[in-house]
């Protein structure tokens, strides 16, 4: 390659070593980067599983996300989202369908989860805003050190433990208020929301 | 009082997977118009991501590698995800094509109401569609505990603005409102009660944003 200054978003969207794996799996299939993708994400998927109470199904559940992965990967575009952000919100979506079908029948399922719950680049006519994107991984990852305990708690259990502002208070004795304080500070810092437009 | 957009907690709620199925319905409708809301999304999508690779890992074997091949294996070839399916909203699955003629009740007035609460079996909430005819009002009332709200077609205003289709709103006790349908639309919202209402009475409790 000749070009002597790439965009910005490219020369990022090649740092990251997971996002060009996914991309061989949904251009080539190629299994060697689909391998190396299980040794890396397959026992953060499997956590999850324990973490938010799926336990006796862990195993089960990261075999769910990975045949997903596998079949979804052709629609992969790591211009709209990094691998890890692709791939937590399979687990997701995975997890919450698991739940759903121990709950009801297949006939009681009107919607989809993934009719309620976007993967990012699903959306057809979404812009490509890939630096933007990228970057807000790499500066969560920076600043989530500088971040006061208390406040990686709450996060944590919203996300890994699946439990409700609401649950995450009852569980640390402390009012709703405060949990909701400490989200919210924690996400000022992470720069991950600059303002509620409606507030 | 959440007007026109989602807040930030709530989109981390649904973000983290932790919403009830009507809640996210109501945040995926909006999210689907609103590439501001959206991309704040995708970046709390991010947070989780790292957040997962931040917790401690759990070993995974090798045999179960080869089970999840011989899982791709056993499907029929060639057949992936196909690229960008037409997608049938979550709505039209719900509701069908036109919201206009599915059985509404009238209640008051300008106001008609239909439960679809069965349609989200083993969910707790009451989610409620309502129709406000265009150019009707509702009566003042107030609302008990959150309602949250979003507008499926046409547009009602009230003395903090005007809410336009696909607009989010949650409402509570300390909000009273007199909503009017604006344009040339019935106004139709799709709202979901956190607590199951009890309903008493020949005057039941009527139903919000427009009227309880």
């Amino acid at each position: 390659m000749t070009t002597l200054d790439p965009k910005p978003a490219k020369a990022e969207g090649r740092k990251d070593p997971w996002s060009q794996l996914l991309n061989k799996v949904g251009k080539h299939q190629d299994r060697e980067a689909y391998h190396a993708l299980f040794e890396h994400f397959g026992p953060q998927i499997k956590y999850y599983a324990m973490a938010n109470g799926l336990a006796s199904h862990a195993e089960e559940l990261v075999q769910e996300v990975f045949v997903s992965i596998w079949r979804r990967s052709c629609l992969y575009d790591w211009r709209k989202a990094a691998a890890s952000t692709w791939i937590f919100t399979i687990a997701r979506n995975q997890r919450i369908d698991m739940l759903r079908k121990m709950q009801r029948s297949s006939a009681e399922m009107l919607v989809e989860t993934e009719d309620l719950w976007q993967i990012p680049g699903d959306n057809e006519d979404e812009p490509v805003t890939s630096l933007h994107r990228l970057m807000s991984e790499r500066r969560i990852r920076e600043s989530l050190s500088h971040l006061p305990e208390e406040q990686v708690t709450v996060i944590a259990k919203v996300y890994m433990e699946n439990k409700s502002h609401q649950m995450v208070a009852d569980e640390l004795n402390i009012p709703l208020g405060t949990v909701k304080s400490r989200v919210r500070l924690a996400l000022n810092k992470l720069k991950v929301i600059l303002q509620d437009q409606n507030v | 009082m959440t007007r026109h957009h989602p807040d930030s907690l709530t989109l981390m709620e649904y973000s983290a997977g932790n919403l009830s199925e009507p809640h996210a319905l109501c945040i995926r409708l909006h999210l689907d118009k609103c590439p501001h809301c959206r991309s704040r999304v995708d970046t709390l999508d991010s947070l989780g991501a790292v957040m997962m690779e931040e917790q401690p890992k759990v070993n995974v074997s090798e045999s179960m590698f080869d089970s999840i091949l011989s899982r791709i294996d056993s499907e029929p070839a060639g057949e992936p995800v196909q690229p960008a399916p037409p997608r049938i909203s979550a709505l039209q699955k719900l509701l069908g094509e036109n919201l206009n003629e599915l059985p509404w009740k009238r209640q008051l007035g300008d106001v008609s109401v239909l439960d679809i609460s069965e349609k989200f079996p083993g969910q707790s909430e009451q989610v409620v569609l309502q129709k406000l005819a265009a150019g009707g009002k509702a009566p003042a009332h107030t609302h008990r505990g959150n309602e949250t709200t979003i507008v499926l077609q046409g547009a009602f205003a009230d003395q903090n603005g005007v809410f336009n289709q696909w607009d989010f709103v949650v409402l509570n006790e300390q909000d009273e409102h007199k909503p009017v349908a604006v344009g040339c639309e019935d106004c139709i919202t799709l709202s979901v009660l956190s607590a199951p209402v009890k309903l008493t009475g020949r005057f039941t409790r009527l139903l919000n944003p427009f009227i309880r």
